[in-house]
């Protein structure tokens, strides 16, 4: 069982006893071992495995003042010719006991450095990564004392039934959080076992070009190659991936740093009409605009109108489909009651609230342009029809917080309402999200986002939607967020964070150890490690987002005639601009990005043929009969609302 | 009062209040001869200069009473000696002699009793003869002192073994070195330092000059005065200062086998043997004169003797 001579010897004293969960021992001062190194302890009867926390060294000095006597008070001075006798004295966590029962402290014998064997029995990994079948998943390597051992994760504990969700915490640009991610996702996509099912990702790009080049192929060294290799994890980038991207407010050019024209074409444009939206009008309408009345307007239109064949109170029918047939729905009963005479309300309605809301709501358009259309053309997320092993990034790093909330908010309950129903096309996804900070704040309101991300931390599990998401500080999360991440990672860490509350568990060493973590390496909490695990895991095998721009430097924003013609070319080769910008040349510009969203949607071989038939034939202008009365003004109406 | 003692010429003491008194010395005097001088000179040896290559011997000794046989008592005794090699400041053991026994008055036991102590799986060494007439502390004393017999052939056991695989180096003995028979070539780099000063060699203004010697001095080398012993070239080495303590305060003194070689290298000696002042082997009652590499041999045997 033991791989090479002992590196240590248990010992224990009454001040120092050796317990079940944790002991001491010493080594010699030139040891390989050090803060979350592995261990075996051999006694005849019992291995014990454990994990070195704490470590302190001293010699037989039994005062300060000695050395100075020693030295005559001269620092500088002859050194002594003899070496003190030192002690390297470490403590150790129990991680595994073998046997397991009875539970007993640990024997005072021999210490080994772990062997590859000996990290998969200490961490439990035996128990799923030999099982039949297997559901480990890689996630990075184990290195001390010369060893390199790989270390996995199960399947069943990071994406459920049995626990889920990963939370990733560390300093911005240190900690590595969105490389790790990267690597674990691909980890996933390679090592998911076939009878969990189909899993995808969806992760949402929060700021710069974090995941703006996730299939593009990174130039990785030697020593990151056989770091793959050694755990086991191919080094590819993402085969499947697709981009997502509302527009910028001028509505042709995608609010991405993915904009080079060699990758334009891949970005497939993020826009949402009345439909999308009003369901999550709690996100964008703020608390103190949403009284009870106003609700309960919403509620009726929500329930009876959109969507729907409306017949108003005046007789006149409605197909309130965008948010400009709600416009024409909020006129018609303005006139309805201006020309009746009927009073103050509609419906029970009263029109004060009717003005409010109607306000509130076409205000969405204009608030979150780019992303919410008044015209009810849609681009959305392929829901229904998701594939295995695929990651659908959606960028909203140039969008201001309301439209972040909204986008997050409604594509995260959407993900959720399908697998309740089973019908999003995989059985399992991935969110992830980085700055839950932002998202999930342990201060601040109650809001939507935060209440729906702890309902997918409590319940997710149980539908196959897990939750990867990333911080600076752990402490600054909703405690219940953080706290049903099954597995948790650590990076580099701020020494002010380690000093909160929720880090009192870990040892000052190891705190230490966290606050000097090199990039790549992390630390790993998951539900089969009885202790916290250090692991290294090697640069991703896709370009970062620094990387990324170098290579594919954004593209300038375009004027409105040349944006089409890119983006049409992007999809289609042989489009020829001269062509293009005569199919557009005096049509209205809302005609024409309706057009283009639906080529794109569809995206046939021939973009600018199926793009010229969507745009439709050019209506010519008629000279109208000055003669014929015109429209007889509205009385007065007060619109306090009215901007 | 301290003002009055300086005054008169003196020299201060540490003050320490005692309450019983020391007994007498064994053998409080013995002769002395002149070798390096024709009387005792003070030699400045400053500065300590570290030897690097260097061994140290040290012994130690146990024993407990375990019972008696009628009036006579089972002494168990425990000797064991080292030698520790020092390479690049580093302590390495190299020669070890460990001994567990009984001590017993074998002549007044009977065989069956005799044959009842050998079935104990140690070792029995004869007390030997004594008077007729019984005295239970003087018993336990003798059979004391044939634990410390058996703890200086240790001694000289690991000295001979580790002398025998390297005659060249130098090896510091913790005490007197003038019972270690070894043939010259193997003994010209043995030395001892020696921290008890029961016996006193010198007299009048050799003496004075010997107990006042400030530190970082020596005396002038001297031959010891033999009796039974072999005669041994020695002096007086200073390594911390003596005011304000007491005479014998940071004095050791420094014995080699005679010859040429003895008298040439005494700075040189001395002043290795002033280097090893640090570390400090406070808060043991001895720092002053116990050298921090033979405290380390002890504290090997100590631990060893744990073990045993």
């Amino acid at each position: 069982m033991s791989a090479g001579p002992p590196v240590g010897r248990v010992v224990a004293t009454e001040a120092l006893p050796a317990g079940p969960h944790q002991f001491h021992f010493w080594t010699a001062t030139d040891t390989t071992l050090g803060i979350g190194a592995i261990i075996r302890v051999d006694a005849a009867d019992r291995s014990v495995y454990g994990v070195v926390v704490d470590g302190s060294a001293y010699s037989d000095l039994a005062s300060p003042l000695h050395d100075v006597i020693a030295a005559e008070g001269d620092p500088a001075g002859a050194g002594a010719p003899t070496r003190r006798t030192e002690i390297r004295l470490w403590t150790a966590a129990v991680l595994r006991q073998e046997p397991e029962e009875p539970v007993q402290p640990v024997p005072l014998a021999d210490v080994f450095a772990a062997t590859e064997a000996d990290v998969e029995m200490a961490l439990r990994i035996d128990g799923y990564a030999r099982s039949e079948p297997p559901t480990a998943l890689p996630v990075g390597a184990y290195r001390a004392a010369g060893l390199r051992a790989p270390v996995s994760l199960d399947a069943d504990f990071l994406l459920g039934p049995e626990s889920a969700h990963l939370n990733i915490s560390g300093v911005s640009g240190l900690a590595t959080k969105t490389s790790a991610v990267q690597f674990l996702l691909g980890s996933i996509f390679q090592h998911f076992p076939e009878h969990k099912g189909t899993v995808a990702a969806v992760c949402f790009n929060v700021k710069g070009p974090d995941l703006c080049f996730l299939d593009q192929p990174a130039d990785l060294s030697h020593e990151d190659l056989e770091l793959h290799r050694a755990i086991g994890v191919e080094a590819k980038p993402f085969e499947r991936v697709s981009y997502y991207a509302p527009f910028k407010p001028d509505g042709v050019n995608l609010n991405t740093l993915r904009s080079h024209p060699d990758l334009l074409g891949s970005v497939r444009p993020l826009v949402w009409g009345l439909r999308e939206v009003l369901a999550f009008h709690e996100v964008l309408l703020n608390r103190d605009d949403i009284d009870a009345k106003a609700d309960a307007l919403l509620d009726f239109l929500t329930d009876r109108v959109v969507e729907k064949e409306f017949r108003d109170d005046w007789g006149n029918t409605h197909e309130v489909k965008s948010f400009a047939d709600l416009d024409q729905l909020f006129r018609s009963i303005f006139n309805g009651l201006e020309q009746t005479g009927r009073g103050d309300s509609w419906r029970t309605h009263h029109v004060a609230t009717i003005r409010k809301v109607r306000n509130r709501l076409l205000n969405i358009s204009t608030r979150c342009k780019g992303l919410v259309t008044d015209d009810g053309t849609v681009s959305d997320l392929p829901f229904g029809e998701f594939e295995d092993r695929a990651i659908y990034v959606i960028d909203i790093a140039g969008m201001d917080q309301l439209g972040q909330d909204l986008v997050f908010t409604r594509v995260v309950s959407t993900l959720r309402e399908r697998l309740e129903r089973q019908d999003l096309g995989v059985d399992h996804v991935i969110v992830f999200v980085d700055e839950l900070n932002k998202y999930a704040p342990a201060d601040g309101p109650d809001t939507y986002v935060r209440k729906m991300l702890l309902d997918i931390s409590e319940r997710g599990r149980y539908l196959g939607l897990v939750l990867f998401s990333a911080q600076q500080f752990r402490s600054q999360v909703h405690r219940r967020v953080v706290g049903n991440a099954g597995t948790t990672v650590y990076g580099r860490m701020d020494m002010d964070e380690l000093a909160t509350p929720g880090y009192q568990v870990l040892s000052p060493a190891t705190k230490i150890k966290l606050a000097t973590l090199p990039k790549g390496e992390l630390m790993v909490r998951h539900p089969h490690f009885t202790q916290p695990v250090f692991v290294r895991f090697p640069r991703p095998a896709m370009l970062n987002g620094p990387e990324g721009l170098k290579r594919f430097p954004p593209s300038a924003d375009v004027p409105f005639e040349e944006a089409i013609v890119r983006q049409l070319a992007a999809m289609d080769r042989r489009a020829s601009p001269s062509r293009i910008k005569d199919v557009i040349a005096g049509r209205r510009e809302e005609d024409v990005r309706r057009a283009l969203l639906v080529t794109r949607r569809v995206r046939p071989d021939d973009a600018v043929a199926y793009f010229t038939a969507a745009l439709g034939p050019v209506v010519r202008s008629q000279e109208i009969d000055s003669t014929r009365p015109a429209t007889t003004p509205l009385r007065s109406v007060e619109d306090p609302y009215e901007s | 009062m301290r003002e009055a003692l300086l005054e008169a010429g003196g020299a201060l003491a540490a003050g320490t209040s005692r309450s019983r008194l020391h007994l007498p010395p064994a053998n409080p005097f013995a002769t002395a001869r002149q070798v390096e001088a024709s009387s005792t000179r003070i030699i400045p040896v400053e500065p300590a200069e570290p030897l690097d290559s260097a061994a140290f011997l040290d012994g130690i000794q146990r024993y407990s009473i375990e019972g008696w046989i009628g009036l006579v008592p089972v002494v168990r005794g425990y000797a064991a000696a080292a030698v520790l090699q020092r390479k690049a400041a580093e302590l390495k053991p190299r020669a070890v002699e460990r001994e567990e026994f009984l001590a017993v008055e074998l002549d007044r036991l009977e065989p069956k009793a005799r044959d009842a102590l050998e079935s104990a799986g140690l070792a029995l060494h004869d007390v030997g003869p004594s008077d007729e007439r019984r005295h239970p502390i003087l018993d336990i004393h003798r059979a004391a002192q044939v634990v410390e017999r058996r703890r200086e052939l240790a001694e000289r056991a690991v000295c001979s073994s580790f002398l025998r695989e390297q005659p060249d180096s130098w090896l510091i003995v913790d005490g007197s070195i003038a019972d270690y028979a070894e043939s010259p070539d193997r003994a010209h780099r043995l030395v001892g330092l020696v921290k008890s000063h029961e016996t006193q060699f010198l007299e009048g203004p050799d003496l004075q000059a010997a107990l006042t010697l400030p530190a970082g001095h020596r005396t002038t080398v001297f031959a010891r005065g033999a009796g039974k012993r072999a005669t041994v070239f020695t002096w007086y080495l200073r390594l911390w200062p003596w005011e304000e303590h007491d005479l014998l305060h940071g004095l050791v003194r420094v014995e080699r086998k005679p010859g040429d070689a003895a008298v040439e290298e005494a700075t040189q000696v001395s002043r290795w043997i002033l280097a090893e002042r640090a570390p400090l082997t406070a808060p043991d009652g001895r720092w002053d004169r116990l050298v921090y590499p033979i405290q380390q041999v002890e504290t090997y045997l100590r631990a060893q003797e744990v073990e045993a």
